[in-house]
C-alpha cells in the first residue's frame, strides 16, 4: 500500500517526528544497539576487550553445554523466579486487600509499605546482610532470644538460597501491593453491593468479583515482576556472590562471572541471549493471554 | 524572536567551548580501599596534589578490594580505562593479554625508580617494568596472647591449643576463618604453603606445570582445614558465609583466638583500640615442614590509552614522596616499598619485623593470565568440601583436573 507523501510528511507530522527523535535516538543507542551487539557477540569469537574477532557460529552456545553446572543454573533461575514472584504476588495481594479496607492510620500504613521499594536494592541487600550475620545480626539474635537455634543463613546452600530469595521478595512486595491496590480501587463498589444483595460471602466476592476484575493488573504486575526477578543481580551478588559452592548462582550472576571475572565475553553473551529468549517467550505468552482477555 | 534564540544559542556554545578549552588535564586513578586506609587519606592526597600541580585535576576512583578486579575489567571493556590503577600484581599478565598496559618504567623519574627496593619489582615482565610496587607484605598470624599464653610452633600444636579455648556457647572460636569465595584464595594458601605445597608444579624451564593442589601437600592442607571446620569445630560455625572483613571483625570484637591476615590487621586492631592483648607471629608450618607464608604484592600500572601520561607520572612522583608514602604505609600496615622509609622508626615494631622475617620463605601468587578462574575453581571445591558435598581428595582432584583442562585450551 502506497502512502501519499502529504499524509506522512505534513507540517504537523514533521513536528511529531522531531519531537519523537530524541526518544528514538535514545532507544536505538541505549537499547537496540546493545541488544544487537550482544546477539552478534554470541555468534563471534570475542577478545578480552569485547571486540568481535571472528565468526564462531554456535561455538559459544556449544561451550555452555559442556559446563556441568549450566543446566542447574537455568533450573535454579526458573525456580528462583517462580517462587519469588508467587510469594510477592500472594503477599502483595494480601497487603493490598488490607490497605483497601478503611481503618485509622491507613495513610501512614500505605506510606510505610513503600519504604523497601523506595530504598535502593543494594542498600537493602547490605542491610539484610548485616541482619543475617550470625554473630552480630538482628535476626539470629532475636531467634536465639526466643529460644530457637537458628542456622548461619548464608553458609549453607538451601538456607542461602531462601535467604537471598526473601530479600528479593522483601524488595518487590511494595510494588505488587501498590499496583494491586490501584487495581482494587478501580473496581466499582456497586458490584460488591450487588453481590452482597445476592448473599455472597467475602470469599465469594473475592473469587467472583475481585479476582476477575483484577486479572489485567495481575497479569501486567506479575510479568514485570518475572522480568525483574529473573534478572535480579544485586541481591545475590551482595549477599553471597552466587555461593556457597555456586548454590545461589542464577543466570544473571553467572553471566557476570563469565564476563567480568573470567573475561569470557563470548560465552557470557550466549548466556545473555538465552536469558533474552526465555524472557521473550514468557512475555509473549503473557501478552497473548492479556490481549485475549481484553478482547473477551 | 528568532534573533534572540540564535543569540542565546551562540552564548551557550561559547560558554561550553570555553569550559572545554579551560578544562584541566585530568588524571584518573583507580584506588584500592585497603583495610585500614581511611577515605580522608585519598581526599587529602587529591587536594594536596592539585594544589601542588595547578592545572592538573586528580580523580580518585575508590573501590573495595573484593570488587576491584571486576570493576577494572568493566572500565577497560567499556573503553573507559583509567590512567593509573592499583592492581594485584598477579593480574598483570591478564591485563597484558588484553593489550592495555603501558610499560610504566619509561614514564617514571629516576629518583622514584631508584627509591624502590629492586626485590619488589614482581611486575617486571621480560625485563620491562609494567607494575610499580605499591604494597607488599607477607601474611601473619594474629593471636590472643591473653588467651593462648604462648605462640603455637606448628599447625598441629595450634589445633591442640584451639580445641582447649574454643567455646561456641560463649561465641568464642579458636580461629576465625574465611570460607566464602573471595577475590583471593588466601586461607587455603596459608595452609598449603605451611604444608610445603604450591598451586602448580614447575617445569625445568621455571614455567608452571600441572596443577598440584591434589598432591599430598594440597590434600593435607585442605584436610586440616576441613577437620578444623567440621571435625574439631574450632572455627566459627558456618565458615562458608564469612568473607575476610567479617573474619577480621570476629577477631577485633574479641570472638576468636587466632586470625591470619595481612599487615592491615594490625592497623585495624590499633585503630579500634581493642581491649584485649594480642600479638603477631609467623604463620606456623606443619610438623617437619619449613615455615612459609604468602607474600602479596600490589602494583600501580599505567594504561596505554592514557592521554595524560606525563601528568600521571607526576602524580606517582607526588604519591611516592616520603610524606604521603609514610601515611599510606602506616594506615595499610604494609612494610614500606621505598628505600627511604625502610629505616623509619615506625616500621621497627614486631608486626613489621615478623613480616620482614617471613620474606625469605614466602611464596607469591602464581603469575598467570588465567589465575582468576583457577582461583575460583579451587574456591568452589573448598566450599564443596566444607559443606560435605565432596571428599577432600575428590574436591582437589576435581579442581586440578578443571584447572589443567582450562590451561590446556589456552
Amino acid at each position: 500500500m502506497m502512502y501519499k507523501k502529504g499524509k506522512i510528511w505534513t507540517t504537523e507530522s514533521r513536528l511529531a517526528y522531531l519531537l519523537l527523535l530524541p526518544a528514538a535516538v535514545f532507544l536505538i543507542v541505549f537499547m537496540f544497539y546493545p541488544i544487537v551487539f550482544v546477539i552478534l557477540m554470541s555468534f563471534f569469537k570475542v577478545n578480552k576487550l569485547g571486540n568481535l574477532v571472528g565468526f564462531f557460529g554456535t561455538g559459544n552456545f556449544e561451550s555452555l553445554l559442556k559446563l556441568p553446572e549450566f543446566g542447574s543454573v537455568i533450573v535454579r533461575s526458573c525456580l528462583w523466579t517462580a517462587l519469588a514472584v508467587a510469594a510477592k504476588t500472594a503477599i502483595g495481594l494480601v497487603i493490598a486487600l488490607l490497605l483497601n479496607v478503611e481503618f485509622k492510620g491507613r495513610k501512614l500504613a500505605r506510606t510505610l509499605i513503600i519504604i523497601p521499594w523506595a530504598s535502593s536494592i543494594p542498600i537493602s541487600a547490605m542491610l539484610w546482610q548485616w541482619t543475617y550475620n550470625n554473630d552480630f545480626g538482628l535476626l539470629n539474635y532475636t531467634l536465639r532470644f526466643l529460644g530457637f537455634n537458628p542456622p548461619v543463613w548464608l553458609a549453607f546452600p538451601r538456607s542461602a538460597f531462601f535467604a537471598n530469595m526473601w530479600v528479593d521478595i522483601w524488595c518487590g512486595i511494595p510494588f505488587m501491593a501498590l499496583v494491586f491496590l490501584a487495581g482494587l480501587q478501580a473496581i466499582p463498589q456497586e458490584l460488591y453491593e450487588a453481590a452482597e444483595v445476592d448473599g455472597a460471602t467475602s470469599l465469594f466476592k473475592f473469587r467472583f468479583v475481585t479476582l476477575p476484575l483484577l486479572g489485567g493488573v495481575l497479569t501486567v504486575a506479575t510479568l514485570l515482576s518475572i522480568l525483574w526477578t529473573f534478572n535480579d543481580f544485586n541481591v545475590i551478588y551482595i549477599l553471597t556472590k552466587g555461593g556457597p559452592a555456586n548454590s545461589t548462582d542464577i543466570l544473571i550472576t553467572y553471566i557476570y562471572k563469565y564476563a567480568f571475572q573470567y573475561i569470557k565475553f563470548g560465552p557470557s553473551a550466549a548466556m545473555a541471549v538465552i536469558t533474552f529468549v526465555i524472557l521473550m517467550v514468557v512475555s509473549i505468552f503473557y501478552a497473548r493471554n492479556y490481549f485475549r482477555e481484553g478482547v473477551q | 524572536m528568532k534573533k534572540s534564540i540564535w543569540g542565546i544559542m551562540l552564548i551557550v556554545t561559547l560558554v561550553i567551548g570555553l569550559a572545554f578549552a579551560a578544562h584541566a588535564a585530568k588524571v584518573r586513578v583507580m584506588w584500592a580501599e585497603y583495610d585500614g586506609l581511611t577515605p580522608e587519606y585519598a581526599t587529602n592526597l587529591q587536594a594536596a596534589f592539585e594544589k601542588a600541580n595547578p592545572g592538573t585535576e586528580l580523580e580518585i576512583i575508590s573501590t573495595p578490594w573484593n570488587e576491584f578486579h571486576d570493576r577494572l575489567v568493566t572500565f577497560i571493556a567499556g573503553g573507559n580505562a583509567p590512567d593509573l590503577s592499583v592492581i594485584g600484581t598477579r593480574w598483570i599478565l591478564e591485563l597484558m593479554e588484553m593489550g592495555v598496559l603501558e610499560p610504566i618504567e619509561q614514564h617514571l623519574s629516576k629518583s622514584l625508580l631508584d627509591n624502590i627496593d629492586p626485590a619488589l619489582f614482581e611486575g617486571k615482565i621480560k625485563g620491562v617494568v609494567y607494575g610499580l610496587p605499591v604494597a607488599a607484605g607477607t601474611r601473619l598470624m594474629y593471636w590472643r596472647s591473653d588467651v593462648l599464653g604462648k605462640v603455637p610452633e606448628t599447625m598441629q600444636e595450634m589445633l591442640t591449643m584451639l580445641q582447649k579455648v574454643t567455646n561456641p556457647e560463649k561465641k568464642f572460636y579458636g580461629i576465625a576463618m574465611t570460607g566464602q569465595k573471595y577475590v583471593e584464595l588466601t586461607e587455603y594458601a596459608y595452609f598449603l604453603f605451611a604444608n610445603g605445597g604450591y598451586f602448580f608444579d614447575f617445569n625445568k624451564d621455571g614455567s608452571y606445570g600441572k596443577c598440584a593442589v591434589n598432591n599430598e601437600a594440597g590434600i593435607g592442607a585442605l584436610s586440616f582445614m576441613n577437620d578444623m571446620v567440621n571435625k574439631y569445630k574450632v572455627t566459627q560455625p558456618g565458615v562458608t558465609a564469612y568473607k575476610r572483613d567479617e573474619v577480621q571483625n570476629l577477631f577485633i570484637s574479641g570472638n576468636a583466638a587466632i586470625m591470619m591476615t595481612g599487615g592491615f590487621g594490625a592497623s585495624l586492631l590499633n585503630q579500634t583500640k581493642v581491649p584485649f592483648k594480642w600479638d603477631v607471629a609467623p604463620i606456623p608450618p606443619f610438623e617437619g615442614k619449613p615455615q612459609s607464608s604468602l607474600i602479596v604484592t600490589d602494583a600501580m600500572v599505567m594504561f596505554k590509552d592514557s592521554k595524560v601520561k606525563a601528568e600521571a607520572a607526576k602524580f606517582l612522583d607526588f604519591f611516592y614522596s616520603d610524606e604521603w608514602r609514610l601515611q599510606f604505609d602506616k594506615l595499610v600496615g604494609f612494610p614500606p616499598v621505598t628505600k627511604s622509609l625502610a629505616s623509619n622508626e615506625f616500621f621497627q615494631t614486631p608486626v613489621y619485623k615478623v613480616m620482614v622475617q617471613q620474606i625469605a620463605g614466602a611464596k607469591p601468587w602464581p603469575l598467570m593470565a588465567e589465575w582468576p578462574e583457577c582461583n575460583d575453581l579451587i574456591w568452589d571445591n573448598i566450599e564443596a568440601t566444607f559443606l560435605g558435598q565432596k571428599e577432600v581428595k575428590q574436591a582437589m582432584d576435581d579442581a586440578a583436573a578443571a584447572i589443567d583442562a582450562l590451561r590446556a585450551t589456552k
